[in-house]
Formats: C-alpha cells, sequence, structure tokens
C-alpha cells in the first residue's frame, strides 16, 4: 500500500488534526483563563472585605467618636475611665430618653463591647459599659 | 523541477515488464483522444471547463473521463483519457499502481520527437501535423527509421497523478473542501484562544487593589486579617442584634429592670403589670427563639440568648 494511494485522505485528516489542536489549544486557553479569572476574582473579593471591615472595626478615627459618649448626657451622670484602647463607663439616673439616646450610640459605635448592663433604680436607670477597640 | 524517475513508454502491443522501483509513463496515442482548438479563452481552468462538451460524441458515453488541456502555440490542445481503462492496462502489464508516480501524455513532448520511436516489432510513434500519432512500422519509408532513443529527458513538467485519484475515498475537490472548512475552524479556534489569553480587566483590578494595600498582597496575612475582623463582625452583630431583640419586647405593661450583656450571653428581667401581659411577652420571646423563665410569684420574666 502506497501513502500516496490516500493523500487525499491523508490531508482531510492532517486539516482535522489541526482542527483538533486548536480546538484544544482554545480549550485549554477557556480553563486555565476562566479558573485564572475564578482566583483573581476571589482575590479581589476577599481584599475588598478586609478592606471594608478594617474600615469599620480598624477606624482610626473611633477614639474621637468614643467621647460622644461623653457628652451624650450630663457631665454630673457619668464616670469616664478611659486607658488605651479601654473604655469603662458608668452613668447613673437615667432617664428614658436618655437611656434610650446612649443605648442606640453605644449600639452604632464600631466598639466590640464586652460588658453592657442596665439597672432600674427606682424611675431612672443606671448603665455600665465595657468596651474596647 | 526535473524529474529523477525512470521514464517508461506505455503502447498497447507492449510486454509485460517487471519493476523494482516506482516509475513515471508516457502515454501514446492508444490511451487518450486529442482535439485541438482555437479559443477565446485565456486560462488553462477556463478552457477545461468547456473539455467535455468538445468530445461529446467522441467518447464512450458510459466511462468517466478526465483531461488535460495545455496550450501548443495558438492552440488548446485538450487529452481526454480514461484513468480506470489506463489503470487496468497498466496493471495488466505487471505495473501496479502504486509503482506509477506520474502519468504523462505524448503530445504533451511533441517537438522532442524529432524522428519515429520505434513501439516494439510493428508499430512507431511518429509526428504528423503537430500531433504524435502511432502508425505501423511497415507504413515508414527507408530514411524514416525509427532510431529515436526515448529516456527520461521526454518527461514534461506537467503529469497526472494515478495514485492520488484511484483507491482514494476522496476525491481531491472534496478533500481540499474539507480542508477548507477543517483549517477555517482551526484559524478560528486559535483566535478565540488567544482572544481568552489576552483578558485582563480582573488582573489590572487586583493589581489596583495591591498597589492601594500592598499590606495586603500576600494571602496568607490577607486571611489572618479577614479572619479577625470577620470574627469580631459577627460577634458584634450577633450582641446587637441580641440587645434589639429584647428593646422589641418592651410594650405597654412590660418594664426592662436589668439587661446584662455579656460577651456570649444578654439577659434581661422584664416585669409585667398583669398575667395577660407576661403571657403575651413570653409568646413574643419564645417567637424571637429566646430562652424564657418566670420568677417565682410575680409576673416577672428573665429572658436570656447566646451570642
Amino acid at each position: 500500500m502506497s501513502w500516496k494511494q490516500y493523500q487525499n485522505e491523508i490531508i482531510v485528516l492532517a486539516a482535522l488534526f489541526l482542527l483538533l489542536f486548536s480546538y484544544m489549544y482554545k480549550h485549554n486557553e477557556v480553563t486555565s483563563r476562566s479558573e485564572h479569572v475564578k482566583t483573581v476574582q476571589n482575590s479581589i473579593e476577599e481584599l475588598e472585605e478586609v478592606v471594608a471591615l478594617k474600615k469599620i472595626w480598624a477606624d482610626k478615627k473611633i477614639s474621637k467618636k468614643i467621647e460622644s459618649l461623653q457628652t451624650l448626657v450630663p457631665s454630673n451622670k457619668v464616670k469616664w475611665q478611659k486607658k488605651s484602647k479601654k473604655l469603662t463607663v458608668n452613668y447613673t439616673d437615667l432617664d428614658a430618653n436618655e437611656l434610650n439616646k446612649l443605648t442606640t450610640k453605644i449600639l452604632n459605635l464600631p466598639v466590640s463591647i464586652t460588658l453592657f448592663e442596665v439597672k432600674k433604680s427606682g424611675s431612672n436607670y443606671n448603665v455600665e459599659l465595657k468596651c474596647k477597640w | 523541477m526535473k524529474t529523477t524517475k525512470e521514464l517508461l513508454i506505455v503502447y498497447s502491443s507492449m510486454p509485460k515488464v517487471f519493476l523494482k522501483e516506482s516509475v513515471n509513463v508516457m502515454l501514446t496515442p492508444q490511451f487518450y483522444t486529442l482535439k485541438k482548438e482555437t479559443l477565446p479563452v485565456k486560462y488553462a481552468y477556463q478552457a477545461k471547463k468547456i473539455a467535455p462538451s468538445l468530445f461529446d460524441g467522441l467518447l464512450e458515453e458510459r466511462e468517466s473521463y478526465e483531461y488535460m488541456v495545455f496550450k501548443e502555440k495558438d492552440q488548446w490542445v485538450f487529452l481526454a483519457y480514461n484513468l480506470r481503462y489506463i489503470e487496468n492496462f497498466l496493471s495488466s502489464k505487471g505495473i501496479e499502481r502504486s509503482m506509477v508516480s506520474k502519468i504523462f501524455f505524448a503530445q504533451q513532448v511533441v517537438d522532442k520527437f524529432l524522428a519515429p520511436l520505434a513501439l516494439g516489432e510493428k508499430e512507431a510513434l511518429v509526428v504528423l501535423d503537430d500531433s504524435v500519432v502511432v502508425v505501423p512500422r511497415a507504413a515508414l519509408g527507408e530514411e524514416e527509421s525509427p532510431t529515436l532513443k526515448f529516456d527520461k529527458t521526454f518527461s514534461p513538467q506537467k503529469g497526472v497523478s494515478l495514485q492520488g485519484e484511484l483507491g482514494s475515498f476522496l476525491t481531491k475537490k472534496q478533500a481540499y473542501a474539507f480542508m477548507g472548512v477543517f483549517l477555517l475552524f482551526a484559524v478560528l479556534f486559535v483566535a478565540e484562544g488567544l482572544r481568552y489569553n489576552g483578558v485582563k480587566s480582573a488582573d489590572e483590578k487586583l493589581q489596583a487593589l495591591y498597589e492601594a494595600h500592598p499590606a495586603l498582597q500576600s494571602s496568607y496575612t490577607r486571611e489572618e486579617v479577614l479572619n479577625k475582623y470577620r470574627n469580631i463582625d459577627t460577634q458584634e452583630r450577633k450582641k446587637r442584634e441580641g440587645v434589639k431583640k429584647l428593646s422589641n419586647l418592651i410594650f405597654k405593661g412590660v418594664t426592662l429592670t436589668h439587661l446584662t450583656l455579656t460577651e456570649n450571653t444578654y439577659k434581661a428581667n422584664f416585669t409585667s403589670v398583669s398575667a395577660d401581659v407576661s403571657k403575651k411577652l413570653e409568646a413574643l420571646a419564645k417567637k424571637e427563639s429566646l430562652k424564657v423563665s418566670k420568677v417565682k410569684k410575680s409576673h416577672d420574666l428573665i429572658i436570656e440568648g447566646a451570642i
């Protein structure tokens, strides 16, 4: 048998192989690219989450924002003790409105609350707050 | 291009031959039909298109013929041949298809037949009116003895490939059509592959983020920082949700007397004005999936939840 006898088939086969190789090349590119894109997307999402979380929980202005807890109620009702990145504060004789305002403020501050205690004393309230940041 | 293969003259009364290697063959007019025409066409492919109509009535209708067209001075020369017949004849003389490299026609080299060429004992190949013909040797004159020496220098440039045409499942035309389609798709796939290789928008965004936050380039650092802040975020959100849940339980007739929120739990004492209010409060607390315990001899409830 001579190969020349089937040269037409050989031409078609060669072209078919080329087609298969190019398809495999494309397929590999698409697969590796989509895997790469997936990895990159994950990294981007991770990074963006870290940045967003840091913006909330590692806010450099938090020390300043904390000060508002001191001025929210009359100073004679506040016993303030701030040390480094820790705060212990006692409030006495707060009426319901003051308690509501204070609670809302505390809950909206990006600090880690270690203790929040509210005690009713007569018609008023005493509050103890311990937090860190 | 000069051929290096031996050239074998093929005529109907030739003896059987034994070949050791493939050869080119030159066919005498016994194997083709010749026609010359002056046509107003410029290219051979145009002339070839009208070749079948020129041989109308000259060839056997049942057989399939191929055509060769070339120009000779001002005329177009048309050769019609039957490949199947030629192959059968060659086979009967011991020349298998695989041993035939190219087929030529004597008319292609009409200028080289300067003298008669002997074809066995009885026939000779001569040129009459610019056409190569087979004549009986007896018809040759005394001074026309067949002295021409035939060798591979008679090989013309253009020939017919027997091997490619017969025994093949596909015709050349079909093969080229398939090849064209396959190559087109191959080019498209490669182009698409290259396009995917060039997609860079996500990379660029990541690069920009890295430049803005160089400390977070390492995935380990990132993971560490992320875990730290994720834990804080989850815990603190739960604490705030707990206080919110407890504050939602305050309604008319219910008073909060004590609330404690620590790292792991939140707990509140509620005083109700009546048993009905207390029941309502209990139902509400249970709806929020909170643990409820009653204080003996009162309508007070202790409601707590875990973080």
